[in-house]
């Protein structure tokens, strides 16, 4: 476990030499400022619309952490599981195309070293993008009064559902050697995950709700809903533990099946 | 140093290494030689704990490789039939990297990495990006690589193809020089691939030759080459026939009598 650092710090090196993490970087950026204007000034239009109307009832369950931040982190999360595929598209499938797979797996290091390090490498890009994204409502607090503890518990949210996609995109990449490949797997698996309720309400609440609720733990998105709300409850971080845990020791498997042939 | 002790790897019916076992002492300099195909890569990746062996063991170092993976792999300074470089990275922080993930203490490193390039002659494009090297400069950060945590054992698998006649003889003068005792370094003993037979001539002291995933020669090169023949014809010799025709006694190498399939 003593070269986590190393593989991580090279990792990342790579990654911010390459023109990837500054594309990803810029476009994240571009992207949250755009959904950040619009989620403002449709919040701004409703809230004239419903004085116009005189809707005071309606007016009062306005506030800007479930009618703002909640939709720009909502925005978000799914802007994540178009871009963090494009960061972990590389981690397994470039050390096999450049043959440095052969290094990593004679050198001292344990299977772990090499995906703990990668996942870390990852999850340190995310918490770059999460800090971005946090900037946006940061702004909020100078001319309104959001809430604290809502607000950061949302940003905990997109940190760990960005954790576990980098740990879904790992897996994906540790499978093959093309990084197109890599990128398809793990957006085709992001995007199954995100459709989950909708398959468990459209399609088997009716006949199996068992199923149905089973479908809805496994989406990312039920649990995140909880954060942006607000409500830290340990079962929906153990979602992402699981998930990450998970997904990280198929990686680890699939590294290792080098060495089973 | 190293000790191979029934290697085999089978892919289904296909016996790429078939039963293979030689045993290098130290300081040692061994060329590997064989047609395409013939299991050489297959067998060094087996003892360097890349690909696990359908059959047998490696010891490397005083270390078997898979009970003690991580003792036997410090032992080693591999340089793989692709240089495992990464493109991106400068010559510099590569090696550096390199050194950390062989276990080299971070008190040592800096002069691990500058003597690594220093005996590869890199010093001048240190701060380079490997991408924009020429293939004789990749080859040679390759060695450096393999050398720069200062193993006792040494495998390279075709470290002079694709070199011109200038680098090729640059390589094998560094190759040559790395079994050399003296000089405050450790002496490394070598295991080193090839099917350029002036090769194995101009620095290698012993020959295992294998053919088809079976040894077919393990001899001193001065015991095959002393009545004449040149190591092209011990070459083909062993290497135009199918390994089920040869001769019983041709085909099944003993480790303990290597010398005798030398003889014609």
């Amino acid at each position: 476990m003593k070269h986590i650092g190393s593989v991580a710090g090279r990792e990342l090196r790579s990654l911010f030499v390459s023109p990837i993490a500054y594309g990803v970087l810029s476009l994240f950026s571009v992207l949250a400022g755009v959904f950040f204007i619009l989620d403002v000034a449709w919040f701004q239009e409703m809230l004239m619309r419903m004085q116009q109307y005189q809707a005071f009832d309606e007016l009062a369950k306005w506030n800007l952490n479930d009618r703002l931040i909640g939709e720009f982190y909502g925005s978000m999360s799914v802007v994540l599981m178009f871009l963090i595929p494009g960061i972990t598209m590389g981690l397994y499938a470039s050390e096999k195309s450049n043959g440095t797979e052969e290094l990593l797996l004679t050198s001292p290091l344990t299977i772990w070293d090499i995906v703990f390090g990668k996942f870390v490498a990852g999850a340190a890009f995310v918490l770059l993008l999460t800090v971005l994204v946090g900037m946006f409502p940061g702004l909020l607090f100078h001319y309104g009064d959001p809430e604290v503890g809502k607000t950061l518990s949302g940003l905990l949210g997109i940190l760990l559902i960005g954790w576990t996609y980098v740990a879904i995109g790992g897996f994906a990449s540790s499978i093959t050697r093309n990084q197109i490949i890599a990128f398809l797997v793990s957006f085709v698996v992001l995007l199954t995950l995100l459709l989950l309720p909708a398959v468990a309400d459209f399609g088997v609440a009716g006949t199996a709700p068992a199923v149905a609720d089973v479908l809805r733990y496994l989406s990312a998105a039920a649990h995140f809903d909880q954060l942006l709300t607000g409500l830290v409850d340990t079962a929906d971080l153990a979602y992402f533990a699981m998930m990450i845990g998970i997904f990280l020791l198929l990686t680890k498997a699939s590294v290792e099946s080098v060495r089973w042939r | 140093m190293i000790d191979a002790r029934g290697l085999s790897k089978r892919y289904g019916d296909l016996a790429a290494v078939d039963d293979v076992s030689f045993s290098i002492e130290k300081g040692e300099i061994v060329g590997f030689l064989g047609p395409n195909g013939a299991g050489k890569t297959t067998t060094m990746r087996m003892i360097t704990g890349f690909l696990p062996p359908t059959d047998g063991t490696a010891i490397v170092a005083g270390h078997d490789i898979f009970e003690d993976p991580i003792a036997a792999r410090t032992a080693i300074g591999y340089l793989p039939e692709t240089p495992p470089l990464y493109p991106e990275m400068t010559v510099k922080s590569y090696l550096d990297f390199v050194a950390r993930i062989k276990g080299v203490a971070r008190k040592q490193r800096r002069e691990a990495v500058d003597r690594a390039m220093e005996r590869t002659d890199l010093t001048h494009v240190s701060r380079q990006v490997i991408g924009t090297l020429s293939k004789g400069f990749r080859q040679r950060v390759g060695l450096a690589q393999a050398i720069v945590h200062d193993p006792p054992v040494l495998i390279l698998d075709e470290p002079t193809a694709g070199l011109d006649p200038l680098q090729i003889r640059e390589i094998r003068a560094l190759i040559a020089e790395l079994t050399e005792p003296g000089r405050g370094v450790a002496q490394h003993t070598v295991i080193l691939s090839t099917h350029i037979m002036a090769e194995v001539d101009a620095i290698c002291r012993r020959v295992i030759l294998i053919h088809q995933g079976r040894k077919v020669v393990d001899a001193p090169l001065e015991e095959l080459t002393a009545d004449g023949t040149t190591l092209e014809e011990i070459f083909a010799r062993h290497t135009s026939r199918d390994v089920a025709e040869l001769e019983p006694d041709e085909a099944a190498a003993e480790p303990a009598g290597p010398a005798e399939e030398a003889a014609p």
